[in-house]
C-alpha cells in the first residue's frame, strides 16, 4: 500500500509530461477556433444575423437539403446548449439549484 | 503553423462564436440570478418553518403526555377492575 501511494506523484508527473505537448496543440487550435468574437468582427456578426432573419422571413430556410438542415440544426443546438453550461456555472451546481 | 498535426485551424464563423459566448454569459447571469432568488425564497421558507416547528413540537409533546396519562389510567382501571 505504501509503495502504491509513493507511486502516485510519479504517475501524476508522467501524466503531465505526456499530456503537455497535446495540451499545447489543443491550445493552438482553441486560440483560433474558440476565441471570443473580436470587435472588428461585429459587421460580420450583424450580416450573419441579418441573413438568418431574412431567410426566416422569406422562407428560404426551407430550401435546404436534409444534410444541410441536419448540420444546421446540430450547430444551432450546440450553440444553444452553451446557455445551459453557463447556467450550471452561474448556479455553481450541476443538477438543480443548491439552495 | 507547421507544427499543427490536424491541418490549419478551422475558421469558425464569427456568428457561431458570438452565439456561443453570448449564450454562455447569458446562462451564467441567468443561473446566478435564479440561484440568488431561489436561495432567498428558501431562506424565508425555512424561517417560517422553524417558527411553526416550535408550535408543532409543543402540541405533539402535549398530546403525547395526555395519551400516556390516559393509558396509565386505563391500565390502572383494568388492574383494579379484575382483582
Amino acid at each position: 500500500m505504501a509503495s502504491l501511494v509513493a507511486k502516485v506523484p510519479v504517475l501524476i508527473n508522467t501524466a503531465i509530461a505526456q499530456g503537455r505537448p497535446k495540451f499545447n496543440i489543443f491550445m493552438k487550435y482553441a486560440r483560433v477556433e474558440l476565441a471570443p468574437p473580436k470587435l472588428s468582427e461585429i459587421p460580420q456578426i450583424k450580416a450573419g444575423i441579418g441573413k438568418l432573419l431574412s431567410s426566416a422571413k422569406s422562407g428560404a430556410w426551407k430550401d435546404q437539403t436534409v444534410k444541410q438542415a441536419t448540420l444546421n440544426a446540430l450547430v444551432g443546438a450546440e450553440v444553444l446548449f452553451w446557455f445551459y453550461v453557463g447556467e450550471c456555472i452561474g448556479k455553481r451546481h450541476i443538477v438543480g439549484y443548491n439552495v | 503553423m507547421s507544427d499543427l498535426p490536424y491541418g490549419p485551424p478551422v475558421r469558425v464563423s464569427p456568428l457561431i462564436r458570438f452565439g456561443r459566448w453570448s449564450f454562455l454569459t447569458a446562462g451564467i447571469l441567468y443561473g446566478a440570478f435564479h440561484q440568488n432568488r431561489l436561495s432567498k425564497k428558501e431562506a424565508k421558507f425555512r424561517e417560517v418553518e422553524a417558527k411553526e416547528k416550535v408550535i408543532r413540537d409543543e402540541k405533539i409533546a402535549k398530546e403525547k403526555a395526555m395519551a400516556a396519562a390516559a393509558e396509565l389510567k386505563n391500565l390502572e382501571d383494568m388492574v383494579s377492575g379484575k382483582n
